[in-house]
């Protein structure tokens, strides 16, 4: 069924009630055919809706995850991406089955831009600086990125997966989601020491999981599943990516910087900025190179240039919104909780490792790096947002890499299950952990 | 709850009282991070002193009792070492200045602490709006008679550490055209402006008992007057001067002050009386709008002079006390502030014609380290 039959069963529907007005006599008749219709109409609605263009289908579903994420935020007071991300999960094939990951492909270019906006801005706000400042907080980065893969790498290998596919969970399990965490950010204008270590620790994890992705493949290669013979295509391959990615996303950061001095104009910098991350984008994914980590050289490299010059607006502005809500729906409908009955223990290996691995590393270097206990509580818990494996991997879509070497299917299900819960409900972690535990949002204690 | 005695203290002593503004390295605007700066700084080398204001977005640091304008700039220099250090680490930076040139009120949280909570549910946004930067300047005293002596017969001088001081031309993002808006907020509290006239510690004593009768106050921390008696620590305290950019100059207006209370103390040059005060408002606002090129009425011949030639005969009156002192290089500091301009001047040429509000922030936050 596709569009113009849902336009039928309206049109049938809409004569039915006529006629049943004109004809008391057949009153009857018509009221039972009406009342049957409206038995029927979610089903038909649904198949209508199934049926429709995926491209005017993910519209009218992100209209429906703007209204969702009103109404969770009014009702609940949880961030408006939870109910947009739910909006999202409830028409996966898993749910209502309105939509599939396939259907995403023509809007795979705006979904980069909007993951790339996000990993821009998240850029824009750090100062790197800060990890040569405070040597502590550089050791509770690393531990709390290392300590996260190692524990989900040896929990899952423990519970008898694979070795390599225990590794790819592990690399994985470091970052956190940083589109997650700008959203929550944006939205709830948190200021202070933890809201900063965790846009901070959010970059260098979702780096340090790339690099560990990267180096995973590497290793992969020399495994036996894959051949000795690709080992030295995927090292070069590596290490292009990444001293290509640092390379273009600085040259687009000194170039932006350059662009943007003569600007006074709030919109045409945001023009600038969002021209800019989808020219990076496209040149990242085309040259093979790591477009998280471009774009994240990218803000940091503009934000060293111009200082406080550097104006970026909140998602990069209305169209960065519209986008970053297409993004959490889309989030949303990639979701998958099969084979969690079967899988269970792994998914649990997963989240309980990385959660107790986060909060162990950062209270380890609580006192070292000047941060209070309770503050070390509330940044470990924000830091809980899972990030999408294919962001992580390079991927040109949010789909699932074809170019990943072959893995574990269970093991790989797993994780997805762990990022599916650890996304959808990675809001509320960040939002708890900012506004509750660290109470660093703009509310009196 | 009657007033305290007044216990005595090693006439001329100083201690100096900075309110610092906390600010973001990357948008330059407040950060609310007094308790992690706080906590940071907990163990600091040094007999200074550091200690929340009713905003997260201030601290204040006040040194140990000195005596001499070489020591006192030197353990301000250590405090601001220190400070800088540890604000470092959080990925913050310290400013002085006397308000911040873009925050915005309403944005302020209140610090946690009963006192502060008191102030806020009492004063209402007032208490938000009173994240303002100031220097107050402790002078030791003998007994409270002389306190009391001191506090009237410094009035006159009260426009001089005003203009000198002066380092808030900027509020809520705009140029407000005064050289020290942050008074503007003082003077909304209803117990601010200038002491009542009484000349003995029992005197004030009786006014003191019918106020707190009257509910209004509940200890002397209740009067935000320019210039207050501390019983407790045996001094008066002068709490209009902005905070500086600099220690140096912090260190010099303190000096300033100790050599006029050293040449009043000794030289007797005139008697304060109730009538000084009629034109006390007047100067006030002259110093706060015009800065050193403010002009002030001479209570006692009614004349009018400019602020910056009033600080010039003055400063010819105290530098033998400041020789005694050893304040000279503080007196100079404090000459050459008026050619040189004082630090709203400075703010104002940092912004230019356009310039954005973070970057004179972010000037201020570098002349505080230099």
């Amino acid at each position: 069924m596709n569009f113009t039959d849902a336009a039928h069963y309206a049109a049938s529907a809409a004569a039915s009630a006529a006629a049943s007005a004109a004809d008391p006599a057949s009153a009857a008749a018509a009221s039972f055919s009406l009342s049957a219709l409206l038995k029927a109409a979610p089903a038909i609605a649904l198949e209508g809706l199934r049926g429709l263009d995926p491209v005017l289908g993910l519209a009218l579903l992100v209209i429906a995850a703007v209204v969702a994420g009103e109404l969770v935020h009014r009702w609940t007071r949880l961030p408006r991406s939870v109910g947009q991300m739910l909006a999202g999960a409830l028409a996966s094939p898993g749910a209502l089955g309105l939509m599939s990951g396939p259907d995403l492909t023509p809007w795979s270019p705006l979904l980069d831009l909007a993951v790339g906006m996000l990993v821009f801005e998240l850029g824009s706000r750090i100062r790197p600086r800060w990890l040569v400042d405070n040597p502590g907080l550089a050791l509770q980065c690393a531990a709390e990125a290392l300590l996260s893969g190692a524990a989900v790498t040896l929990v899952l290998y423990w519970l008898d997966a694979p070795p390599t596919s225990a590794a790819l969970a592990g690399g994985v399990a470091i970052a956190t989601s940083p589109m997650i965490t700008m959203a929550t950010v944006n939205e709830a204008q948190p200021r202070g020491q933890v809201t900063e270590r965790l846009l901070l620790m959010s970059a260098v994890n979702s780096v340090l999981a790339v690099l560990a992705l990267k180096a995973w493949r590497v290793l992969a290669a020399g495994g036996d599943f894959v051949g000795h013979g690709e080992w030295v295509s995927a090292a070069v391959n590596a290490t292009y990516a990444l001293c290509g990615s640092v390379l273009l996303g600085a040259a687009v950061g000194l170039l932006l910087a350059w662009l943007s001095r003569p600007l006074r104009n709030a919109q045409a910098v945001a023009v600038m900025q969002i021209a800019m991350v989808v020219l990076t984008s496209l040149l990242a994914t085309g040259w093979g190179l790591a477009p998280l980590l471009t774009l994240l050289i990218a803000g940091l490299v503009v934000r060293d240039r111009l200082g406080h010059g550097l104006f970026v607006e909140p998602q990069l502005g209305t169209a960065g919104a519209a986008l970053t809500v297409l993004l959490f729906l889309s989030l949303g409908l990639l979701f998958t909780l099969e084979g969690l009955g079967r899988l269970w223990p792994w998914v649990l290996g997963f989240l309980l490792a990385r959660a107790v691995a986060k909060l162990v590393a950062v209270a380890a270097f609580a006192r070292p790096s000047g941060l209070g206990w309770r503050q070390s509580l509330g940044l470990a818990i924000a830091l809980q947002p899972a990030a999408p494996l294919a962001v992580l991997a390079g991927a040109s879509t949010l789909g699932w890499p074809a170019d990943v070497p072959a893995v574990h299917a269970g093991v790989v299900q797993a994780v997805l299950i762990g990022i599916t819960l650890m996304q959808v409900t990675g809001p509320w972690w960040a939002q708890f952990g900012l506004q509750f535990v660290a109470r660093e949002t703009n509310r009196e204690t | 709850m009657s007033l305290q005695p007044f216990a005595p203290s090693e006439p001329l002593t100083l201690g100096v009282e900075l309110e610092l503004q906390l600010v973001d390295t990357r948008d330059y605007n407040l950060a609310p991070q007094a308790g992690d700066l706080l906590r940071e700084t907990a163990r600091h080398e040094g007999r200074w002193d550091i200690k929340p204001e009713i905003t997260r977005s201030m601290i204040e640091i006040g040194t140990s009792i000195q005596r001499e304008h070489a020591v006192l700039l030197a353990e301000l220099r250590d405090m601001r070492n220190q400070l800088v250090r540890a604000a470092r680490r959080l990925n913050i930076q310290v400013a002085g200045g006397g308000t911040h040139a873009f925050q915005h009120w309403h944005e302020q949280t209140i610090y946690p602490g009963e006192r502060f909570a008191y102030l806020s549910e009492l004063y209402g946004y007032l208490a938000k709006q009173f994240t303002v930067f100031g220097q107050h300047v402790h002078v030791g005293c003998p007994n409270g008679d002389d306190a009391l002596w001191l506090l009237h017969a410094l009035s006159r001088y009260v426009p001089h550490f005003i203009a000198l001081s002066a380092s808030s031309p900027f509020v809520q993002g705009h140029d407000t055209g005064f050289d020290s808006a942050r008074l503007n907020s003082v003077f909304a509290f209803p117990l601010s402006g200038r002491a009542p006239f009484t000349t003995s510690w029992d005197e004030f004593g009786g006014y003191f008992d019918k106020m707190t009768a009257t509910g209004v106050v509940q200890s002397m921390k209740d009067f935000y007057w320019d210039i207050r008696p501390k019983p407790e620590y045996g001094t008066i305290e002068l709490r209009v001067c902005d905070t500086p950019l600099t220690v140096d100059h912090a260190a010099a207006l303190a000096c300033y002050l100790q050599s006029i209370c050293r040449y009043l103390r000794e030289e007797r040059p005139f008697e304060p009386a109730e009538d000084d005060y009629l034109v006390y408002t007047f100067n006030r606002f002259q110093a706060c709008r015009f800065g050193l090129d403010g002009e002030i009425v001479d209570p006692k011949t009614k004349h009018r002079h400019k602020i910056r030639e009033d600080i010039l005969r003055t400063l010819a009156r105290v530098d033998e006390h400041a020789l005694d002192l050893k304040a000279l290089d503080g007196s100079q500091r404090i000459r050459d502030t008026l050619f040189e301009g004082n630090d709203a001047s400075w703010l104002r040429r940092q912004r230019g014609r356009d310039a954005p509000l973070p970057a004179v922030v972010e000037a201020a936050a570098k002349r505080w380290v230099a």
